[in-house]
């Protein structure tokens, strides 16, 4: 029975179906143009929006310098750990980072807060260089390796007013500079480096000493870190100096070691100086009025033009005749200056930046302004700021470009490959570059987003 | 084409029988020079029947400007320009604020945005961003070696360029006008096509923090050919085409010589 019904079952008729959608059919112009201005506006970014600051990392993992955990311990246990960072690597921060030094396998970051906090470290600590960091497992000892950018209580007595300005890292030892409470010294003073007495068979490690140096003729503007030697510069243009002297990179006329920072004399005697510079064991010093002057190890033709002899240990005026200079930088065996015009010019023994032929020289040579991306098309690029680690160079644009050559250890370049770059090449960050700091095996760089 | 004067026939020695003598019957041989009957225009037809044409670098349909065609041997210089790998200059036009599926203006509506906060300076900035990454990626096509000292001079001056296939690059970008929401870029690039080059002003919206689609693509140059040298399309006669091939000619050979 149930058979006989369905058979004979038909569609509704036509005024009884249902008002199901028809297709849609090609839209006329009129159609289209009412669905475009119905539709929604988005607004990502409003007139007001403020470009952020940010940190990249980028070189030698293992050390933890570069202040990401999971390169040296993954978060989970199939992942290897990364040896090497070869490109630039976001590193979240709480605060906006102000000044960044690289040493030997660890980082300092500095902010000009008035928070607490206000330095932080990761990488090694064997020395103290970045003060006591209390193990969580066992309440009496520290950290050897920092994986985390942790805070450095620094004993200030207005912790809520000073402000710090600068750090700068050696190879076991670091200082920071603040506005009103003179410069904090920690690590390593087998040689006096930080700026306190020797004291025989001191353990360095775990050590709670933080040293605090006030006796300068002025406010201090400027600290450096050589790699066993420290300089300090003042507002007033002279230079202090104190730590390792056995390559008279102390410039203090002598080849001893100086634990109590003392002023140079030498050709820098009476001129006011404007920026100095050291990262490995020879100093260069830039006056006001564009002359540079050079102490300290001699080896690879840095002070060749000068002397024959490979330690200076007085400061020498460097007689070059290539314009006024701005900025200098030191590194362990290449030297590179800046020029008033935006010139690059490098000198000593390495990879120069002038291809693979120029491996020495002890007069500057300029590298051609078309590296760093001058043309005819954009005539007013010029370089902002140079910066030098161990075996390699970093040359900062106006345009907020990142240029890096030299000698790829263990992927400082930051370039994504591990061979040696012997011309200038960019390194691409996702924003403006502001600063960068070069140590060994690493690099930081403080950037803006776009 | 076919009007055009030809050449003369040809004319070939033939023995031909002397004309009759007196009484009719000696037929002695001549030499005589008489045109080859082969030769006859009534015989051998129009001199063209068909024209070896070939095209250039590919223009789009939505695109306009400089097309470079080869007529018959010349299409074998076509060739050789090619593997010259000269850089083509396009005006590119743009509009803040519309995202469309195809890039161009005349797409379906995906996203509108706002874009008062774009301002010429953040437009540069991306800019230079753009032409820095191409740089670098320039040099690494190019496959030379960066670690000889050809290679830095090479570098110095500017010359190194990839002289096989490679994905597309843009040497050189800038921004030839800017009122909100409009903008123009002049754009110098390698073995790009048109679509890349909307998609470029698409994602130029993009790193801008708003959207962008592109409403004009025009090529102003094709290696040594500029608008200058182009034919309109009210000048496409043969007294035009074979002045515009005599002036090109000397162009195209020094280009050719100084790269090969």
């Amino acid at each position: 029975a149930l058979r006989g019904v369905l058979r004979g079952v038909r569609p509704p008729p036509a005024a009884q179906r249902r008002g199901l959608a028809k297709p849609a059919g090609p839209q006329s112009v009129r159609q289209l143009r009412e669905a475009d201005e119905a539709a929604p506006v988005f607004q990502y970014a409003g007139k007001a929006a403020k470009r952020k600051d940010r940190v990249f990392v980028w070189g030698f993992c293992y050390s933890g310098a570069l202040g990401v955990p999971s390169f040296v311990r993954p978060d989970v246990g199939w992942k290897k750990p990364r040896r090497i960072q070869p490109t630039p690597y976001r590193l979240e921060t709480e605060e906006k980072i102000s000044s960044a030094a690289c040493g030997y396998g660890f980082t300092l970051l500095s902010s000009r807060t008035t928070d607490i906090t206000k330095v932080w470290g990761m990488g090694l600590n064997k020395d103290s260089q970045l003060g006591f960091q209390r193990s969580r497992r066992d309440r009496t000892k520290g950290y050897e390796y920092i994986l985390e950018p942790s805070p450095i209580p620094l004993p200030l007595e207005k912790p809520q007013q000073t402000r710090v300005l600068q750090v700068s890292c050696g190879r076991a030892h670091s200082l920071v500079l603040t506005d009103s409470e003179g410069v904090f010294t920690m690590g390593n003073n087998s040689y006096g480096q930080c700026g306190r007495k020797v004291v025989e068979d001191e353990t360095y490690s775990e050590s709670h000493l933080i040293h605090q140096l006030k006796e300068f003729d002025s406010r201090v503007v400027q600290v450096v870190c050589g790699q066993d030697h420290s300089l300090f510069r003042t507002k007033k243009g002279g230079v202090y100096a104190c730590g390792w002297g056995a390559d008279g990179q102390t410039g203090l006329g002598h080849y001893n070691i100086t634990s109590v920072p003392t002023k140079l004399r030498g050709d820098i005697a009476g001129v006011n100086i404007i920026q100095v510079s050291s990262y490995g064991d020879c100093c260069l010093a830039v006056s006001d009025e564009g002359d540079i002057f050079g102490w300290g190890n001699s080896e690879y033709l840095q002070l060749a033009s000068v002397t024959e002899t490979t330690q200076v240990n007085v400061p020498r005026h460097l007689p070059f005749k290539i314009g006024k200079i701005k900025e200098a930088a030191c590194g362990g065996t290449g030297n590179v200056a800046l020029t008033e015009e935006g010139n690059v010019f490098v000198w000593g023994y390495g990879i120069l930046g002038k291809g693979p032929k120029l491996i020495e020289t002890a007069v500057p040579e300029m590298i051609p302004p078309s590296l760093f991306g001058w043309s005819d098309f954009n005539p007013d690029v010029r370089v902002a700021h140079v910066r030098c680690g161990l075996s390699h160079f970093a040359a900062l644009t106006n345009r907020g470009e990142l240029f890096v050559w030299g000698k790829n250890l263990r992927g400082c370049l930051g370039t994504g490959r591990m061979e040696d770059q012997y011309f200038p090449w960019r390194v691409t960050v996702p924003g403006e570059v502001v600063d960068v700091a070069c140590g060994v095996d690493h690099m930081v760089s403080m950037v803006k987003s776009f | 084409l076919n009007a055009a004067p030809v050449r003369a026939p040809r004319q070939h020695v033939r023995f031909l029988p002397a004309p009759a003598g007196a009484d009719g019957k000696e037929t002695g041989l001549v030499a005589t020079m008489v045109p080859v009957l082969a030769d006859h225009p009534l015989v051998r037809g129009p001199r063209f029947r068909r024209l070896k044409i070939g095209a250039g670098h590919r223009l789009d349909v939505k695109s306009s400007g400089v097309f470079v065609l080869g007529i018959g041997h010349g299409n074998k210089l076509l060739t050789d320009l090619y593997n010259c790998h000269l850089t083509k200059v396009y005006t590119v036009g743009g509009l803040f604020g519309k995202a469309t599926d195809d890039f161009s203006d005349t797409g379906k509506l995906v996203e509108k945005t706002t874009f008062d906060h774009i301002t010429r300076e953040k437009l540069e900035r991306i800019l230079a961003v753009i032409q820095g990454t191409n740089h670098k990626a320039l040099l690494m096509h190019s496959n030379i070696d960066m670690k000889t000292q050809e290679a830095y001079e090479l570098a110095v001056k500017g010359l190194i360029r990839p002289m096989g296939k490679s994905p597309p690059i843009i040497t050189a970008i800038r921004c030839l006008q800017f009122t909100l929401p409009e903008f123009q870029l002049e754009i110098h690039c390698l073995h790009e096509t048109q679509q890349y080059l909307r998609k470029i002003v698409h994602e130029i919206g993009l790193e801008l923090k708003s959207s962008a689609v592109c409403t004009q693509v025009r090529r102003i140059r094709d290696g040594v050919f500029t608008l200058d040298d182009a034919l309109l399309r009210t000048q496409w006669d043969l007294q035009s085409i074979q002045n515009a091939i005599w002036n090109c000619q000397l162009k195209v050979k020094t280009e050719l010589e100084k790269t090969l």
